[in-house]
């Protein structure tokens, strides 16, 4: 009875990270980009939800909607307020940008089209224990590695804005 | 032709059964807001020797209602340069979030929206969406004072969202599920996570308070400092919403608090009568509640570089330390209870007890440099 609903929000999900992510790079509104930024994180959230990886798509908004987002905004603020919309006036790289976009876009497509079988939805929020099993089994050493690297990342900031105290 | 709970066919059930749950939330967290803010005023008027409300109804109880109905009445105004969208919109983003959250809170045995597999994770998810509403409304009222009360609730929030996950972690480490009703199954006696996991609720009660924008860490909206912060250029039902999400959120960090350390809907006579179990809840998350409102009638406001320093020199590392203990003693005795209750409450004796002590050291060293910076002062003077 229900079963209309599923493509609908694939629908729904798509169009929303299709349509907000053209407008992040169209649109010439600083802060609307950041909240479309923000829409189209949330959007690939859903499609999560759609897979069945209720986990995933938690941290998906936790991180990207509740931290990343912030930052820019952070950043947005210490921005020109008198004139809300602004462009760059040189910017001349567009053709460049569309080549370099479609060479990297090619091959995932054509990946994103040669799986034959789509993914089993598994039951709700069941993705916890095979995430973390994984995540500390087969990809512990990339897991480790990717957190010496934020914690690099931490230190390096920290010396960065750190005044000189005479 | 299946049927359902009372007789409906379970596919109208189950629109039926959102439309109420929906509904019940509303009823919940508007009438909530309304007797929290009712509570609070009574609260602060007793701890500063005054009568609080008292004229509108008994006791004054209609005083918030009457309160409310004016804020609907209000003449909905936007000043001309603010950003329209962002600035309509950015009480949506706060409220809604908080209502969602009520949808995995264990009210009682069998009374919860969803059992959720990843629940706590869903709540701390949508607990750090509020930030983004907050800073939009900022960034859009086109105000200094609002910017400034955005920046500061962006860097506020983010930071203190680290030691009250770091807190959340600790108790899933210990009971080993993310979902609010196996936690709360997991302590069905009087020996409940607060004694065992002591420490993680400190970190927790400070972080919650920061995210909840509540005393002392009430810096975006710091009368004394910045007219009002993010909320200067509201009025009327927005600016109503925005209290109104506030509420919610003090409700929700609440019952997050009952929930993971006090045992959430267990007490005497629950077994019998299950339905006496949202009454313990409803009790152990309003104690939480007034214990929010006591903290405001209490202590002042911090200042912002004492308040990021405390988050970030003091009880990130010690939630870190927390983490680091738990996983240990859980790995290395089969039953680890009382380990993790003696490093848990060593912890909270080293914090109590050092804390004090370097912030004596702090105050002597500023005392001397005043006493450097006037002798020189004087010293300049008398040539």
């Amino acid at each position: 009875m229900f079963d209309f609903l599923e493509p609908l929000f694939f629908a729904l999900f798509a169009l929303g990270i299709i349509g907000a992510g053209a407008a992040v790079v169209l649109l010439r509104r600083i802060t609307a980009q950041a909240l479309l930024m923000a829409f189209t994180f949330a959007c690939m959230a859903g499609m999560f939800l759609l897979l069945g990886a209720e986990t995933i798509a938690l941290f998906q908004v936790l991180i990207y909607v509740g931290a990343i987002t912030i930052l820019i905004l952070f950043g947005v603020m210490f921005t020109k307020q008198e004139e809300r919309a602004y462009g760059l006036f040189f910017q001349k790289q567009a053709p460049l940008a569309t080549g370099l976009a479609v060479i990297v876009a090619l091959p995932v497509v054509i990946l994103a089209f040669s799986f034959k079988d789509p993914a089993t939805p598994s039951a709700r929020g069941s993705d916890l224990i095979p995430l973390a099993t994984s995540l500390f089994t087969d990809y512990a050493f990339p897991f480790e590695v990717a957190s010496v690297l934020l914690l690099a990342a931490l230190v390096g900031a920290i010396v960065l804005v750190k005044r000189d105290e005479q | 032709m299946p049927i359902g709970p009372f007789g409906i066919d379970p596919t109208i059930w189950a629109v039926l059964r959102l439309v109420i749950a929906v509904a019940l939330t509303v009823f919940l967290v508007l009438n909530g807001a309304l007797v929290q803010i009712f509570l609070e005023r009574k609260i602060q008027a007793v701890m500063q020797d005054r009568v609080g409300p008292y004229h509108t109804g008994p006791f004054g109880l209609l005083q918030t209602f009457a309160d409310a109905i004016k804020l609907l009445g209000k003449e909905d105004i936007r000043a001309k340069l603010t950003d329209a969208p962002f600035f309509l919109a950015a009480p949506a983003i706060v409220f809604s979030p908080m209502l969602a959250s009520f949808v995995v809170l264990p009210f009682g045995p069998d009374f919860t929206g969803v059992n959720l597999n990843v629940g706590l994770l869903y709540l701390t998810t949508l607990g750090s969406m509020t930030v983004l509403g907050i800073v939009i409304a900022g960034w859009a009222s086109n105000n200094k004072y609002s910017l400034m009360g955005g920046l500061r609730s962006a860097g506020q929030l983010i930071s203190y969202e680290v030691p009250g996950i770091l807190g959340l972690v600790t108790v899933v480490l210990y009971v080993g599920s993310l979902s609010m009703v196996d936690i709360t199954n997991a302590q069905p006696g009087p020996l409940v996570n607060a004694f065992i996991l002591p420490f993680a609720f400190l970190t927790y009660f400070i972080a919650a308070l920061a995210e909840t924008n509540r005393n002392p860490f009430d810096l975006p909206e710091a009368e004394s400092e910045l007219v009002a912060g993010f909320l200067t250029e509201y009025s009327g039902m927005r600016w109503g919403v925005f209290f109104l999400a506030e509420y919610g959120e003090v409700t929700v960090v609440s019952a997050i608090m009952a929930t993971l350390w006090f045992g959430g809907w267990h007490g005497p006579g629950v077994d019998a009568v299950p339905l006496l179990g949202v009454i313990w809840f409803t009790l152990k998350t309003y104690f939480f509640v007034l214990l929010f409102m006591w903290i405001r009638a209490t202590l002042p406001r911090l200042r912002i570089d004492q308040l990021m320093g405390f988050c970030w020199k003091v009880l990130i590392p010690l939630a870190l330390v927390n983490i680091l203990l738990t996983a240990v003693l859980i790995l290395a005795f089969p039953d680890p209870r009382l380990p993790i209750a003696v490093a848990n409450w060593a912890l909270v004796g080293l914090l109590v007890v050092g804390l004090p002590f370097t912030q004596r050291r702090r105050l002597l060293r500023f005392r001397t440099r005043t006493r450097e910076s006037v002798g020189t002062r004087d010293a300049r003077l008398a040539r």
